[in-house]
């Protein structure tokens, strides 16, 4: 009897340990990997001091001071083009994604690899390809002028548009992919059922389609506004200084100028920024129907 | 029944009227040319194997599907060609279809919402639906939150809410368990008539439809093959499909002699009313219904018209009945259901005589 129930809480102790053991090695590279490098970086924010005399903690909040002193036109330009990235992009996707999930039963997995095949090639190559695209000798250009959208002295390359098409490209897939998936979820029938209950076409859309694809607008805009405030590569390679955004400036503190304070303090200001539009966002769109 | 082919009958205006209506998905003709009228306040079924075209003409009905030809008038009008929003009716849906991001509540009220009624009286009504249905404490839960039994009747409480004047059941209880399923078949049928409205209900079920429905259409192939009240197309099935497809049958083929008898391959002759036979010759199904049957030892007296000799060969107890099956020399091998009233037994390998009413025997043509 004994022997049994202490075998018993033997087995139940095991089982209750299973959680922690799938969550451990997650939770170790996070830990490492993450939280430590973290860690530092805030120390390094406010630290002073150069490369050769080395760096002291004074608790300096001047690198902080910097980011709405002296690199507000970045952050806006950061915000800026990761809004219209996440806009056009989500005028772009969310029809793509609603003709794949009910109009393509038979080339449905075709579609789908289609969106992922840009991924196959390398970010760097993918956004060197616009240069070619956009080029002002390029087709591009040449269309325009002459349906007489581009003046005769008009160019792509280098400018703001160019950047923002860059954004969008880069992370469509991001976008397309979790509204794919949770509109393919609305079964046919939820809208024969509004129809029986008197709503047209369009107010089964806004009633029902619409609602139920929430989580995954949702999924799909924080996986393009996050990532394209922080890029930097689409500035670099289809921009100009003009438009700089604050990944770029980052990436020449860090790099550049080696002035790791600096670096370290807009990286924190604009993870806090992008942070707390983020919860502002999920809690105003909808936080059931992400937890559903 | 009235004089007309496929009429179910009542008074009044039909709240149905299909008038040689086709639906052909490509080369398959899932309902061939269908004329039918189903009088207001019924409550009507259509039956038939899967295939048969009864979602088919259901989904037609609601304005889901678009007829390849013919006539749909509801209440007179003719409905045909216009969408499931513009039509007065409402569907139960086979998987319930309940919106899976909205509440009970709002579930309910989505038809209402739509037809812009008053805030006050969406409340009002939806909240005596749900009484109705016995829902009430559900109304601020969501769908996934309930059980089977309770999301159908979410479903019936969405359509009813709207008071449509014909309300569509499309296999209503075919993902519910056997027990959930009889209750919910005398539910619907309780508020079928407190409300008094036309259902027209399908379904696999010949149980079901028999349970719940003032009339049946048997279908087969796109057609009706045979449509009354239950008890008449239970007892005079007219045709080997419907004989079959509703509850189980002896059936034996024969020749009709004179003008009320069959004579079966064994030389038996069986009395049939002369009605049931209306003049027909030549090769013919005699068939009757396994509780019909009355059984005997050989040494009493049979008691019905219609005799025959035989041996049980099995016997399986059902609990309200035992079912038997007897060998006969005359006609094969018959089943037999004999009630449990506690009278005599029957044991493999006894001589017994069966015997019957010709009364509860039918002619299905061969």
């Amino acid at each position: 009897m004994t022997a049994r129930s202490a075998l018993a809480t033997k087995a139940d102790r095991r089982r209750r340990l299973v959680p922690y053991a799938l969550l451990a090695p997650g939770m170790l590279w996070l830990l490492v990997f993450y939280v430590v490098p973290m860690f530092r970086l805030a120390i390094t924010s406010l630290q002073e001091g150069s490369l050769e005399q080395g760096y002291q903690f004074t608790g300096n909040l001047d690198s902080y001071a910097s980011v709405f002193t002296t690199y507000l036109p970045q952050l806006r330009n950061s915000l800026m083009f990761a809004f219209g990235a996440t806009v056009i992009g989500l005028l772009i996707a969310y029809p793509l994604a609603y003709a794949i999930a009910f109009y393509t039963s038979r080339w449905k997995s075709l579609f789908l690899l289609l969106i992922l095949v840009p991924l196959l090639v390398p970010f760097l190559l993918r956004t060197l390809a616009w240069r070619v695209i956009l080029a002002d000798q390029g087709v591009v250009v040449t269309a325009l002028k002459t349906i007489g959208l581009l003046p005769e002295n008009g160019r792509l390359l280098s400018t703001g548009w160019a950047i923002l098409a860059g954004l969008v490209y880069n992370y469509l897939a991001f976008m397309a992919l979790p509204i794919y998936v949770s509109l393919d979820k609305i079964e046919p029938s939820l809208l024969e059922a509004a129809n029986d209950l008197y709503a047209s076409p369009w107010t089964a859309f806004r009633k029902v389609t619409l609602p139920m694809s929430m989580p995954g607008v949702i999924s799909g805009t924080l996986l393009t506004f996050i990532p394209a405030a922080g890029d930097y590569v689409n500035v670099e390679l289809l921009g100009n200084r003009n438009w700089t955004m604050m990944g770029n400036v980052i990436q020449s503190k860090f790099l550049v100028i080696i002035d790791y304070p600096a670096a370290a303090a807009i990286s924190f200001t604009l993870m806090a920024i992008i942070v707390t539009m983020v919860v502002l966002y999920v809690r105003k769109v909808g936080t059931e129907e992400l937890l559903t | 029944m009235t004089d007309r082919p496929n009429s179910a009958a009542g008074g009044g205006s039909p709240a149905v009227e299909l008038v040689d209506l086709t639906k052909a998905f490509g080369d398959f003709v899932a309902v061939d040319g269908l004329t039918l009228d189903i009088d207001e306040n019924r409550f009507f079924a259509i039956i038939g194997p899967s295939g048969c075209g009864k979602t088919t003409t259901l989904r037609m009905i609601g304005g889901f599907e678009e007829p390849t030809g013919g006539t749909i008038r509801l209440h007179g009008e003719d409905v045909t060609g216009t969408k499931p929003y513009q039509r007065p009716v409402n569907t139960v849906f086979q998987s319930y279809a309940l919106f899976p991001h909205l509440s009970i509540f709002e579930n309910v009220a989505f038809g209402l919402r739509r037809q812009g009624v008053e805030k006050g009286e969406v409340n009002r009504r939806v909240n005596e639906m749900l009484d109705l249905v016995h829902l009430a404490e559900t109304a601020k839960r969501k769908p996934r939150q309930l059980s089977g039994g309770q999301r159908q009747r979410v479903a019936l409480a969405r359509a009813l809410v709207n008071h449509p004047r014909l309300l569509l059941l499309d296999e209503p209880l075919g993902a519910l368990d056997l027990k959930l399923r009889k209750e919910m078949q005398l539910e619907l049928k309780r508020i079928q008539q407190e409300v008094g409205i036309t259902f027209v209900h399908v379904t696999h079920d010949q149980e079901e439809a028999m349970t719940m429905a003032d009339s049946i259409a048997v279908m087969r192939d796109g057609r009706i093959e045979r449509m009354g009240e239950p008890v008449e197309i239970y007892d005079d099935p007219r045709t080997r499909f419907v004989a079959g497809f509703l509850g189980a049958s002896n059936l034996m083929e024969g020749q009709v002699s004179g003008t009320d008898g069959v004579t079966v391959a064994g030389g038996h002759t069986f009395y049939v009313g002369a009605d049931k036979l209306g003049g027909v010759t030549g090769s013919i199904h005699v068939g009757v219904r396994p509780e019909k049957i009355h059984l005997t030892h050989t040494d009493s007296d049979p008691g019905h018209a219609n005799q025959l000799k035989g041996a049980v060969t099995d016997s399986s107890f059902i609990g309200v009945s035992t079912h038997y099956l007897v060998q006969t020399d005359a006609a094969g091998e018959l089943t037999v259901v004999v009630q449990n009233l506690g009278a005599e037994r029957f044991a493999p390998g006894d001589q017994v005589i069966l015997s019957w009413d010709p009364d509860h025997t039918f002619v299905v043509a061969s």
